[in-house]
């Protein structure tokens, strides 16, 4: 398998603390890699240097062959565009577009045409069982159907990694549910993924492997099999 | 130290580019606020304050101390309200050669001191004359002094007596042309005594204070008035000066104002409706309502306070050398300055502008509770704006470009303040484009009719000079050429393409008192360009016909068709017909310009002397001017040859202070939009950590910003061209009415399709330039901050 991401001994400081402290992890194609520990140990900082949000102060970050340290902010959004797709606790939709522009937004970006970005936006929300909703706006869905819009998204431009921070967080139990077989799904069908988390559920249920963290550095890693 | 003051204290700190912006726009709204009240109040009724200040004469009244006593004059109080005098009074000739002093004959008054119930002087050079031989000359303050008086020189002969000048005074109602100390008088054995009264009737016509006059004199001897003056006179001639610069100044006023007051209320109602998250957290601590309006109330003073004391120094500093340019010699002495009411206006006022402005959403805070006050600063609002976002999703236009489009209708609040904003500025910078314009093309019009070249030959005694032309550099000398001679010098001069001599003289017009100044023209002067000064009718056909000034035919009430009969001499008579009206025409007091051969058939026997005569040449294209005039003076000493193309002063004035308000209301409009573009993207950093997360590139982040300003600006410049565009057209009018000029119509016509799109350019430009540091700023925020700081 295809190795997708390599952190090498990242270091990130924050003035005088360190949330990362030598991080060194590997991800391959089709994996699930779920990422979990307490509050602050370090998760979403790992989950922003793969996204190429944050850069490390030390260390390397390479994502599909590309050193995210060395790339320039134009160069890091097109690294975004194309090879990452993100999913947040708190879904992060435009409150003033319907769902279908939401998602057919990311295509958008690239220079897609309108109606191609939408087609291939409606066919998502179809997949995800929404199309239905696609004129909704944001403020009249479900937390669970905002999730799923927040997931056509990320998925819109095909990315090669799938990056989910804390993706039921923000969702009821049923709401939460839904969103782990959808990742599961997705997974099933080649995928990559990775899963930053406090949920064990979610961890167990969507995650091959699973990554501890603990002030900053990587304690543990288990292989999960998965039912 | 109380939990208010801190949290205020805390909110200031915090928002520091907030506070900066606040200060900064507070400040140059405060200065234009304050240069705006200064040209207000200095365009409102300057000489009736000024007249009022001085306790005006309303009438000067002159007797003959021979059949009047000044026991007599001083017990006349029949609607009476103040009388100042009785004064003696002499007329003096100056005895000087005519190159050091004042010319002519002067008013001269006998006066103690300058105050008094009436005709309060303003003394405002040296001292009032109080020993024999000493004297006060009557003279505007901020005028150009003596003219031709060597400095240094206090020195004055008249009447064969020796004056020293001991200091210069100013009576706007112009009672006397100097005056000297009571016994000086006496000893000039003065034959007329003054009077100076104030009426307690009507004084509103000249017919009403010449009514009062006769009231309080009557009984009198006959034939003991000699003369009279209402100050009805001096008040138009002084009107006609200032009045010109009213209808500019009061437009740049109210723009002013306008403006300041848009922007103040926007950055600072928009500063505390983006922080109304953090009013529902203070309200979540238990702070009170009121507390809370107290903390946002805090958090807007303290640099609003420091913008006014800042700006209203500056504003006080921009405003006196407009105004001093503007009245520069005409001796108003009240309200030309800023005055302590707009110093109050400028500390006080703004201040309590802004915590209006901060008082109205903080009040709708204090309402909300804390849960509704944190929602309401990041809730989605549905409706019209939803709407217009996804119709623009639809278009065929970078997806970054219609995002941005979409933006200001999120806050059509913010954004009408914005947009109008940007109209203000646009409209300031349309009006002071045209103004320029228009002037531009007076000055052009003026400047080839006149001439490139002005001749004055001497006449012996003295050197002409022209105004702004510096002292005389040559001894007086005659010209051994006659008046044809001296033409053809000219016309022989290389580089010379037209040259006309004009012989102004007065004449007696028939059905007329007063006689009326004429231009006796002569050479080339059809040709010269007085044709494009025509606001109406046409250009003289022949020697039967006239052209007469828009100031003269309106003082004369001709009309077209109207036929002048002028008579120069015993009972020889000419009649010309009124063919057309300028706007100004030959140098000098407005005359009818007729040709030459009129004047030959009027005085056939006159010989005309050429110091009589002004010559002006117009040179072939690209010609040197000042090598022809050298050229001319060093043919004949005598002549003295100038260049005449000179920006008038009222020009550079006007162009000057329209530049200085355009620029700084832009400014104004500018950080009105920075500042929207700053809260936006505040209140946005959420969406745009997304938008940037799923790829969106810096510059697409900028080009998202500045189009949601730029299609702000766009409105902005198509509202505010129109109303600029018709401030031009109204306005210039009706200064040129109050100078009593009629302006032709191609002096109005100045916007050309490339002009008014350049000015539609200056509304995106105004709305890019204050969005682009802020744009720029949101390209730059880190996402990973923004995102996960829910």
């Amino acid at each position: 398998m295809t190795l997708v991401v390599r952190l090498d001994d990242v270091r990130k400081e924050y003035g005088d603390t360190a949330a990362l402290d030598g991080v060194s992890l590997e991800i391959r194609t089709g994996e699930a890699v779920a990422v979990m520990g307490p509050s602050g140990c370090g998760k979403s900082t790992m989950l922003n240097m793969i996204a190429g949000l944050d850069r490390p102060t030390s260390g390397t970050v390479l994502v599909h062959d590309q050193d995210l340290g060395r790339l320039n902010e134009t160069k890091l959004a097109l690294f975004r565009r194309h090879k990452i797709g993100m999913i947040f606790q708190f879904f992060n939709l435009l409150d003033d577009l319907p769902a279908l522009d939401n998602v057919a937004l990311a295509a958008q970006l690239t220079g897609a045409r309108v109606g191609s970005a939408r087609s291939r936006a409606l066919e998502l929300l179809d997949e995800l069982g929404i199309a239905d909703r696609r004129n909704a706006y944001p403020a009249s869905l479900s937390g669970g159907e905002r999730q799923r819009v927040a997931v056509a998204r990320a998925l819109m431009n095909r990315p090669a990694l799938l990056l989910a921070d804390e993706p039921t967080g923000a969702l009821d139990s049923r709401a939460g549910e839904q969103v782990m077989d959808l990742l599961l799904d997705l997974n099933q069908i080649g995928q990559t993924l990775l899963i930053v988390t406090h949920d064990d559920r979610l961890a167990t249920r969507c995650a091959s492997r699973v990554v501890e963290l603990a002030d900053g550095r990587v304690t543990g890693e288990r292989i999960l099999e998965r039912a | 130290m109380s939990a208010v003051w801190r949290a205020g204290r805390a909110a200031v700190r915090r928002r520091r580019m907030q506070t900066f912006v606040i200060g900064l726009v507070v400040l140059l709204s405060t200065t234009t606020v304050v240069v705006a009240l200064a040209l207000l109040q200095a365009s409102s009724a300057p000489f009736d304050r000024s007249f009022d200040h001085q306790q005006g004469a309303h009438a000067v009244a002159v007797f003959d101390a021979a059949l009047v006593t000044d026991a007599q004059l001083s017990a006349r109080r029949t609607g009476v309200a103040a009388t100042s005098g009785p004064f003696g009074l002499a007329v003096l000739d100056s005895d000087g050669d005519g190159r050091i002093g004042p010319r002519g004959p002067l008013t001269v008054v006998g006066r103690a001191d300058p105050a008094g119930p009436v005709d309060r002087l303003n003394l405002w050079d040296g001292r009032w004359p109080t020993a024999p031989g000493e004297i006060v000359l009557n003279r505007p303050p901020q005028g150009d002094g003596e003219r031709g008086m060597p400095p240094g020189s206090n020195e004055v002969t008249l009447g064969g007596v020796p004056f020293t000048v001991v200091g210069r005074a100013y009576s706007l109602s112009q009672t006397a042309d100097a005056w000297v100390a009571p016994e000086q008088m006496a000893s000039l054995h003065p034959t007329e005594t003054q009077m100076l009264y104030r009426f307690t009737g009507d004084v509103s016509t000249k017919a009403a204070v010449e009514a009062d006059l006769a009231a309080t004199t009557a009984g009198l001897p006959t034939g003991a008035l000699l003369a009279a003056r209402p100050y009805t006179a001096v008040k138009e001639e002084v009107s006609a000066d200032v009045g010109v610069y009213v209808p500019f100044l009061a437009t740049f006023g109210v723009l002013g104002l306008i403006v300041a007051i848009v922007i103040v209320g926007n950055v600072v109602s928009g500063a505390v409706v983006s922080g109304y998250r953090h009013i529902g957290i203070l309200k979540a601590l238990g702070f009170t309502p009121r507390q809370v309006v107290a903390v946002y109330l805090a958090m807007v003073s303290v640099p609003a306070v420091a913008g006014s004391v800042l700006g209203t120094v500056a504003g006080s500093l921009a405003a006196q050398p407009l105004l001093t340019s503007g009245f520069e010699g005409l001796g108003l002495d009240v309200g030309i300055g800023v005055g302590p009411w707009i110093w109050v206006a400028g500390l006080v006022g703004v201040p309590a502008v802004v915590a209006l402005a901060a008082f109205v959403p903080a009040a709708r805070a204090h309402s909300l509770s804390a849960a509704a006050a944190i929602s309401a600063g990041s809730a989605p609002r549905l409706g019209r704006a939803t709407r217009i976002q996804h119709r623009l999703a639809g278009l065929r236009l970078a997806r970054s470009v219609t995002l941005g489009i979409g933006l200001p209708f999120a806050r059509p609040g913010r954004t009408s303040f914005t947009v109008a904003a940007v109209l203000l500025g646009v409209t300031t910078v349309t009006f002071a484009t045209g103004l320029a314009a228009s002037l531009g093309r007076i000055s052009a019009i003026e400047d080839r009719a006149s001439g490139q070249v002005g001749v004055y030959p001497s006449d012996g005694q003295g050197r002409i000079v022209p105004d702004g032309q510096g002292p005389p550099v040559a001894a007086p000398a005659r010209t051994t050429r006659t008046d044809i001679q001296v033409e053809s010098l000219l016309r022989g001069t290389p580089s010379a393409a037209r040259v006309a001599a004009n012989l102004k003289l007065p004449v007696a017009v028939v059905g007329q008192t007063q006689p009326v100044m004429v231009n006796f023209m002569r050479g080339d002067y059809s040709t010269m360009g007085y044709a494009d000064e025509l606001t109406e009718g046409r250009w003289m056909a022949g020697p039967s016909e006239t052209v007469v000034p828009s100031e003269l035919r309106k003082a004369l009430g001709l009309s077209m068709g109207s036929r002048i009969t002028l008579r120069l001499g015993p009972s020889v008579e000419q009649t010309v017909t009124v063919v057309g009206e300028t706007m100004d025409g030959p140098e000098g007091p407005p005359g009818l310009i007729v040709d030459w051969s009129v004047f030959t058939a009027l005085a056939p026997a006159r010989v005309v002397l050429p110091h009589e005569v002004y010559y002006q040449v117009q040179l072939t294209p690209g010609a040197d001017v000042d090598g022809y005039a050298a050229a001319v003076r060093a043919a004949d000493p005598a002549l003295d040859a100038y260049n005449n193309a000179q920006v008038s002063d009222f020009a550079v004035t006007v162009i000057g202070f329209s530049s200085v308000l355009s620029l700084l209301l832009s400014t104004v409009a500018a950080l009105g939009v920075f500042n929207t573009v700053v809260l936006n993207v505040r209140e946005r950093r959420r969406d745009l950590g997304m938008l940037k997360s799923i790829g969106m590139t810096p510059r697409q982040v900028v080009t998202m910003v500045l189009s949601s300003m730029a299609l702000v600006g766009v409105v902005g410049g198509v509202l505010g061209i129109p109303l600029g565009v018709l401030a031009h057209h109204y306005i210039l009018p009706a200064a040129a009415d109050a100078a009593r000029v009629t302006i032709p119509y191609s002096v109005l016509s100045v916007w050309q399709v490339p002009t008014l799109v350049l000015m539609g350019l200056a509304g995106v430009v105004i709305a890019l330039l204050g969005a682009l540091v802020p744009a720029r700023g949101a390209a730059r925020l880190t996402i990973a901050e923004v995102l996960h700081n829910e």
